[in-house]
């Protein structure tokens, strides 16, 4: 079933419209890489299918109308990483990624339950910043940070992860742990509801063959309008990348993996 | 900004937390009895315990107190001393508050224009003349919160967002625009300037169980619900959108804890006069000792801003007495420079 599902959107930021006329739906289980150019509209599209901006248009996020949703309800299902973070106090980073089981908590004066600790230490070691949990998030170095995010992400617990450029700041190594962690999590379900979703992703990358070992789909916007929906693997042999980056992608990737082969 | 304090917060450990938590109720309990006893007139502790028990069992004074030491204590310093620490603590709630919501380590309900209505209100009541009991502090409670409604309307209306920035700045420009109006009135009405302008600079002299009564309750109920918030408020210090998509109403949450907070600095302003730096130093003083989370942030911030406040006002009354300094120029006196001083010196050791 189709767990994010835009019809027309438009959508921006006072008057200025940076998404025009967006029609796209996620399906239960997929995962779908978000491409484009600088400034063509993919963090905006992020933002819209977490329901965050105002919009014009149609949007059902499993189902039921987005604009009656309340906000628990929506981040329930979906969790959104952002690609930076206004930090005007000193959290640590557990308690930063504590925060992230905001909807998942016991509501009222409780503290956190055993089952919260035990989430977030997972998360945590998951995301490798186990041993920083203690450190002041803003003590971080920027893939440190990027960990930490991404752990308060999971710790959300939602079966549609939104991640906007997730690999940002961070070194190969980790970089390519993070595939895997999220290759591991597609695999999995999450409870909604009372329901079992099978986990989905959309993601703005890009390394785009990073994104090709998680995603299936591409979806590559520009000037705020989806001007091809692929499946990626075709991506790799046809002209859609050349036309959506107005470069020539394929020769230059092919001249730079030329080194690894040789 | 505040976040490049390298601090040594005790929040590593959560029993050195509880005991910092504890250690600090026994000390402001301790400058509370200190600044009821200290003065021209001494009083034991134990006839001082003895007036006390008279009043909350109802059994007569013992014989050998006095009934003046009665009359000094009970009506005079006690109330005044508890109304300085509830008001001490209602201010820091709401600055705590503020900086949150704003994400704005320098704001507090000030900055809604809070206090700039409460002071035309005044100068309406003082200048037109009408003496109704508590005239004043209603019709001053009644245009700063008036104040804070018509910044917040008009900010949606501008900003359909309602960012930080617009909130601020809308705040602003009101206070400036409502204190013009108030400088022109004063400046008509010049022969009440004087009792506008003392009013203004705040003062706790006089005061006595009834302005306990009007603050306990305000300070209790809205601290109450403040605390039914303190996730929202963690949250909210990340940005309003990431509050959002974390599962916050932020807009639901910013206008209770915005109206909420403007009570509890309205009610003070209308008690006591304009006492500014409690709201910004207290909860500054408390993060750095306690760490960011609201939980404990609430709480300790009012038993700082109460002590802080209680002490401030025992330093006004007795230093140059019998004549008094405004509250409001002992806070900043002793506040800027002790803020200073706890900012500066946890950035040089990170």
């Amino acid at each position: 079933m189709s767990l994010i599902d835009l019809k027309n959107i438009s959508a921006g930021y006072a008057r200025t419209p940076v998404l025009k006329d967006i029609s796209l739906t996620v399906s239960e289980g997929e995962a779908v890489m978000i491409g484009g150019p600088n400034g063509a509209g993919k963090t905006t599209m992020l933002r819209v299918m977490a329901a965050l901006l105002p919009f014009e248009g149609e949007m059902t996020l499993e189902g039921q109308d987005a604009s009656h949703m309340k906000r628990r309800d929506i981040a329930s299902l979906i969790a959104l990483m952002p690609q930076t973070q206004e930090m005007y106090f000193s959290y640590t980073v557990s308690q930063a990624v504590m925060l992230g089981r905001y909807v998942r908590m016991r509501r009222g004066l409780y503290g956190p339950s055993a089952e919260d600790k035990e989430i977030v230490d997972r998360v945590m070691n998951d995301c490798g910043v186990y041993e920083l949990r203690d450190r002041l998030l803003s003590e971080l170095s920027g893939g440190q940070l990027q960990r930490a995010l991404l752990a308060r992400t999971f710790a959300q617990e939602t079966p549609v992860v939104l991640l906007d450029e997730p690999g940002n700041n961070l070194d190969i190594k980790f970089r390519a742990e993070l595939t895997e962690y999220l290759e591991a999590w597609m695999e999995g379900t999450t409870e909604y509801r009372g329901k079992q979703i099978r986990n989905t992703l959309a993601g703005v990358f890009h390394d785009l063959g990073e994104a090709a070992r998680l995603c299936r789909r591409g979806v590559f916007v520009k000037d705020g309008r989806i001007v091809s929906d692929v499946d990626l693997k075709d991506a790799f042999n046809s002209k859609v990348l050349n036309e959506v980056y107005d470069f020539d992608v394929i020769s230059y990737k092919r001249t730079e993996s030329a080194f690894w082969n040789s | 900004m505040e976040n490049k304090a390298g601090t040594k917060t005790i929040n590593k450990t959560k029993a050195g937390r509880r005991a910092g938590m504890i250690l600090s109720v026994i000390a402001c309990f301790v400058i509370l009895v200190v600044c009821i006893r200290a003065g021209s007139v001494y009083i034991s502790l134990k006839d001082l315990a003895s007036i006390v028990a008279s009043h909350v069992t109802g059994r007569p004074l013992p014989a050998e107190v006095a009934p003046m030491m009665d009359s000094i204590f009970w009506t005079i310093r006690m109330p005044r001393a508890v109304v300085a620490f509830l008001i001490g603590g209602c201010l820091a709630v709401s600055g705590a508050v503020m900086q949150a919501l704003l994400q704005n380590p320098l704001a507090s309900s000030y900055t809604m224009g809070v206090s700039s209505g409460a002071c035309l209100g005044a100068a309406i009541v003082l200048v037109s003349g009408i003496s109704l009991p508590f005239i004043l502090p209603v019709t001053s409670f009644a245009f700063g919160l008036a104040t804070v409604v018509i910044v917040l309307a008009f900010t949606a209306v501008i900003d359909r967002m309602s960012s930080n920035t617009t909130v601020i700045l809308i705040g602003m420009v009101f206070s400036l625009f409502v204190t013009g109006i108030m400088n022109f009135l004063a400046t008509l009405f010049s022969d009440h300037y004087k009792r506008l302008w003392l009013w203004m600079m705040g003062s706790f002299s006089a005061r006595n169980w009834t302005h306990v009564a009007i603050v306990l309750p305000v300070a209790l109920i809205c601290t109450l619900i403040v605390v039914f918030f303190t996730r929202e408020l963690d949250i909210m210090t990340f940005g309003e959108e990431q509050s959002k998509a974390m599962g916050v109403e932020t807009k639901k949450v910013k206008t209770i804890l915005i109206i909420v907070s403007s009570i509890l600095t309205g009610v003070s302003v209308s008690v006591a006069g304009v006492i500014g730096f409690v709201d910004l130093v207290a909860p500054h003083v408390v993060r750095k000792l306690f760490g960011p989370e609201h939980r404990t942030l609430i709480p300790m911030s009012f038993i700082y801003g109460g002590a802080f406040m209680a002490l401030s006002d025992l330093i006004a009354r007795t230093v140059l007495s019998p004549q008094e300094i405004p509250i409001g120029a002992v806070t900043a006196l002793i506040g800027a420079p002790f803020f200073a001083y706890v900012f500066f010196a946890g950035r040089k050791k990170g």
